[in-house]
């Protein structure tokens, strides 16, 4: 069974990372912060699937990463947007809200 | 900005290289959010320990953490790795005919100049495998009047002695001689090549025997029991090649020799069969009775340190006193030179190899130049491509990535097809090289130096000028070529253009001056196979056989053998005419002095004489001027009659008859069969053969019976109704026939020995200078094409727009010709000037052709403008072709 919620996860998470990061670098902790407390606290990520999706965005070229200092002075990686990871944040944001949308239209037929 | 993404590249390439280096950031990466959780934590109201304890269960196993993390970058990584792989594919595959060329001009790059360095290298460079070769030397006396020709090497054994005995300057000497070996195999006699050696030969080439033992100081003794070493060759085509043979006795010439070792292959020292131990004395005796005593070819290894001028003079002080000794050997005046083995041995070889190696050289160069131009030109027209690519958000690292990919694997593929292509090289200019001319040592393999060189040199470039485009859009120069579309005008940027043009110009100038190198080698060799010889060659089956010496030593002896072989060869069906003769054309004879009665001379008169039987002359067709041949009762009674050539009567008859009058060949009477009173009337005057080789003037030459002297080697011409070698077997059954113990060596047709002796060299060299001088050109029509096809197309947009304002057809073709003719032109103009000033490395290699051959280059010229012509017509019928309103559309 965790392994379903993970699945369920994973395909979302790299648009909830992309999302997280369209105001602007944060590090990894921000960005869990970030969707923790945007959804409420409904969305949970785990925070050890983070990172990997993390690498694995900055490997592919949708995001930058950079060596930086936090708020209170301490070494931090940032992660930021990059050109290609805006564009593919606008089509996953497009794709969402249509199927979203679809699904909701369903539901409510029933 | 430049150091801003190198920099990036940078520390990606380390983050990547050096995995402790992403260990280190993982771990401050995973300390940071640790950090910032355990705070918040404590915020929370939790203790110290309590909330490090959250935060941890929170993110997990870190190892394990860290362990994902790293598996997931290297996923992404192949994955990305292969998408731009397969993207380069594609992208390459969408352009045939661009990756076709660009990995022909790479493969016949590498393939061409890796063969021919390999080449040179085990030839010219490091032709001898054995220890300390570079300072081998030979000793020549050179006649100070004429110094550029060819000196004497070889010396009799007194003199030999003195060198050896004598010199300061050698830490080692030996000498060599050959001698026919012959040798009964089965029901008949082989000849083989036998080398005589001096103690220490085995010492002084440093080479162990493959089997065996090498000969010992005990074994060159006179009382030592005879022994002697088998040559690899040898061994393996007269000897089976079985190691067990080792310690048997055969018999060689007459007499019984114990085998005591077998020499490795790349041992070919003199390209001996057999090697003979033998301690030279000063009593300067034949070995056999009747023979020529040996004369021995003197080599020594100069000591360290001593230079080749020090050398010179050490042997010029022990040359002059030998000069008093025995004057006839030492001209007048001389000088003494050191010549170096490999030189000694290549000599005259190397400048076609050094010539090629020149024209390889420039060969990489257009290789390299044209796919510069290729990558360049790919470049401009996929500026708008990247910058496309680059404004929805591919990283510059991206690009940059993608381009290496394609240019590697244009580069792999063409490296691939070029190896391939020098293996083949290298192997079909071994089948050409004329086997004499280069040392029976030299191994001749791929070089894997020399192709590792050819490899990176050639696969650089792709890579450097593939890159041009990607290091545009990363120095953020994006909207240009977005902007020049609208315009539609552009060719690239000024610069650009001027660079390609300069390729161009520069290709066009190098496969000038290849193709004036190959015209005028092919212009000298016509020259030199139209030089008459003076006789005919074909036709004729020519064989010399090496005589039993221990049997034939006198006239008498010798004639026993030939009188009758030359009947029964005359009645062998298919034959036409038979000869005996000591010498075969196009080199004649033995020197001699002539003297000429009533007349008086101060200086000596030299002359080449040749004893043959009477038909020698129909047998070659040689023409007879004046006079008569002598006819076969004078040759049977061996009277001393003679007939000399024209040069022969201008030079010491003088407007005199010469026929009736009497010469005297002196050096007959220092024969080993001696001739007393070697005077002879002149009976008959022929026209000129050739006597001194095809280059150099004919020498006085004269012909004698063949029945005066035992002495001097034989073989006989038979001429033939059809193919010569057809007979080849039933002269060698009639040779045994009348002796078993005769061997038939150097057997073949007279025009195949002329052609290995005068021509295969000349021939060597233009065949292979015309390979490079195609292949030149092949890559130059590629690299005009290419550049005047692109040219056009980025402008098809103007010419539409210069059609639609009313410009003809015409104004369009003579617009794209002009572009293309232009830098031919100047590329033309330039290699003109270029070929006058190499033209002198040149003059060397040619036979009555100038190096400024009008014909070849205007020849040249005429080429090389039509194929710029012809390589400008596809683009120019496309520019003309074009219709207005479609070409504004274009873009």
């Amino acid at each position: 069974m965790p392994d379903k919620k993970d699945d369920l996860l994973q395909g979302t998470l790299d648009l909830l990372i992309l999302k997280s990061l369209a105001r602007g670098p944060m590090h990894g902790y921000g960005v869990a912060e970030w969707i923790h407390d945007s959804s409420q606290d409904v969305l949970r990520v785990e925070e050890g699937a983070l990172y990997p999706a993390l690498h694995r965005l900055e490997l592919r070229g949708l995001l930058s990463a950079e060596w930086g200092v936090s708020d209170n002075n301490r070494r931090a990686k940032f992660y930021a947007l990059t050109v290609a990871g805006k564009k593919q944040l606008m089509q996953e944001t497009e794709y969402w809200r249509r199927m979203s949308g679809a699904i909701a239209r369903v539901l409510q037929t029933a | 900005m430049a150091t801003g993404w190198l920099g990036k590249i940078w520390q990606r390439f380390r983050a990547t290289s050096r995995p402790d280096q992403l260990n280190r950031d993982l771990d401050d990466e995973f300390t940071f959010h640790l950090a910032q959780r355990t705070e918040k934590n404590r915020a929370a109201g939790m203790d110290a320990a309590e909330a490090r304890y959250a935060a941890h269960r929170q993110l997990g196993n870190i190892t394990n953490l860290k362990e994902r993390t790293r598996e997931v970058r290297i996923l992404t990584s192949l994955e990305t790795l292969w998408r731009d792989f397969t993207y380069a594919l594609r992208s390459l595959r969408k352009k045939p005919g661009f990756t076709a060329v660009a990995i022909a001009t790479l493969a016949l790059g590498i393939g061409a100049s890796t063969a021919i360095f390999s080449v040179i290298e085990n030839v010219l460079i490091e032709p001898f495998p054995y220890p300390g070769a570079n300072r081998f030397m030979t000793v020549e006396i050179h006649d100070a009047n004429n110094v550029d020709a060819a000196g004497r090497a070889e010396y009799s054994a007194p003199e030999f002695l003195d060198y050896i005995e004598k010199n300061h300057v050698f830490d080692l000497a030996i000498a060599d001689a050959s001698e026919d070996v012959l040798y009964q195999v089965g029901g008949g006699m082989e000849r083989l090549h036998g080398i005589l050696c001096t103690p220490n030969t085995f010492e002084f080439f440093g080479l162990p025997a493959l089997y065996g033992r090498v000969m010992e100081p005990a074994d060159y003794e006179p009382s030592a029991p005879p022994t002697f070493i088998l040559g690899y060759k040898a061994w393996k085509s007269h000897f089976g090649g079985d190691p067990s043979i080792i310690g048997q006795t055969y018999i060689l010439n007459g007499a019984a020799r114990t085998l005591i070792g077998i020499m490795p292959r790349r041992f070919g020292w003199g390209d001996g069969d057999v090697f003979l131990p033998v301690k030279p004395s000063r009593a300067e005796q034949a070995f056999v009775a009747g023979e020529f005593p040996p004369v021995w070819y003197l080599m020594g290894h100069l000591k360290p340190g001593v230079s080749v001028s020090q050398a010179q003079a050490d042997l010029t002080v022990i040359a002059n006193q030998l000069a008093k000794i025995y004057p006839k050997s030492y001209p007048p005046r001389f000088v003494v030179k050191i010549v170096s083995a490999t030189d000694m041995v290549v000599g005259n070889f190397r400048t076609t190899l050094t010539l090629t190696l020149g024209a390889v050289a420039l060969l990489l160069l257009i290789s390299c130049a044209n796919l510069a131009n290729l990558m360049l030109a790919r470049a401009t027209t996929r500026e708008k491509e990247f910058a496309v690519r680059a404004a929805l958000g591919a990283s510059r690292w991206r690009l940059i990535r993608q381009l290496l990919v394609e240019s590697l694997i244009l580069s792999v593929c063409g490296g691939a097809i070029g190896v391939g292509l020098a293996a083949l090289g290298l192997n079909s200019i071994v089948a050409l090289i004329p086997p004499v001319t280069i040392p029976a040592e030299s191994e001749i393999s791929l070089n894997l130096p020399v192709l590792a060189f050819a490899l990176a040199v050639a696969m650089l470039t792709p890579i450097i000028f593939g890159l041009v485009p990607a290091l545009r859009a990363a120095r953020n120069d994006l909207e240009r070529p977005l902007r020049d579309s609208g315009k539609g005008t552009s060719s690239g940027t000024s610069g650009q253009i001027r660079f390609r043009d300069a390729v161009i110009v520069c290709e066009v100038a190098l496969s000038f001056t290849l193709l004036v190198g190959a015209g005028l080698l092919m212009r000298s060799f016509e020259a030199l196979r139209g030089e008459s010889l003076g006789l005919r060659a074909d036709h004729v089956l020519v064989t010399r056989l090496p005589l039993p010496s221990e049997r034939y030593q006198t006239a008498s002896q010798l004639v026993s053998f030939y009188r009758p072989l030359l009947t029964r060869l005359k009645s062998l069906p298919g034959v036409t005419d038979v000869a005996e003769s000591s010498a075969l054309p196009p080199y004649g004879g033995f020197p001699t002095d002539i003297e000429v009665s009533g007349a008086v001379h101060a200086e000596k008169w030299p002359a080449l004489f040749q004893l043959c039987s009477e038909r020698f002359f129909d047998v070659l067709r040689i023409q007879l001027r004046v006079g008569r041949f002598f006819d076969e009762a004078e040759v049977a009674a061996a009277r001393k009659v003679a007939v000399i050539n024209e040069t022969f009567a201008q030079r010491y008859f003088d407007r005199i008859n010469p026929i009736g009058r009497r010469i005297r060949v002196s050096d007959l009477a220092n024969f080993p069969d001696k001739v007393n009173d070697p005077w002879f009337e002149v009976v008959g005057i022929v026209s000129d053969v050739r006597n001194k080789g095809l280059q150099e003037p004919v020498e006085p030459e004269v012909w004698l019976p063949y029945t005066l002297t035992g002495s001097g080697q034989r073989g006989i011409l038979v001429r033939t109704a059809n193919e010569p070698l057809s007979l080849m077997d039933s002269v060698r059954r009639e040779v045994w026939a009348v002796d078993r113990s005769v061997a038939l060596s150097y057997t073949g047709s007279m025009e195949n020995y002329i052609h290995l002796q005068s021509y295969a060299g000349p021939q060597f060299g233009f065949i292979l200078m015309t390979i490079f001088a195609i292949v030149g050109l092949a890559l130059v029509s590629i690299g005009v094409y290419s550049v005047v096809a692109y040219a056009t197309a980025r402008r098809t947009h103007e010419i539409g727009i210069r059609m639609a304002l009313g410009a003809t057809r015409a104004d369009a073709l003579k617009l794209v010709l002009g572009m293309g003719l232009r830098v031919i032109g100047v590329g033309v103009a330039i290699g003109l000037v270029a070929s006058l000033t190499l033209a002198r490395i040149l003059a060397s290699q040619l036979w009555q052709t100038s190096a400024h051959d009008p014909l070849t280059i205007g020849g040249v010229a005429i080429l090389l403008l039509a194929i710029g012509i012809l390589a400008c017509v596809v683009p120019a019928r496309r520019a003309t072709s074009i219709e207005p309103t479609l070409a504004l559309r274009h873009e």
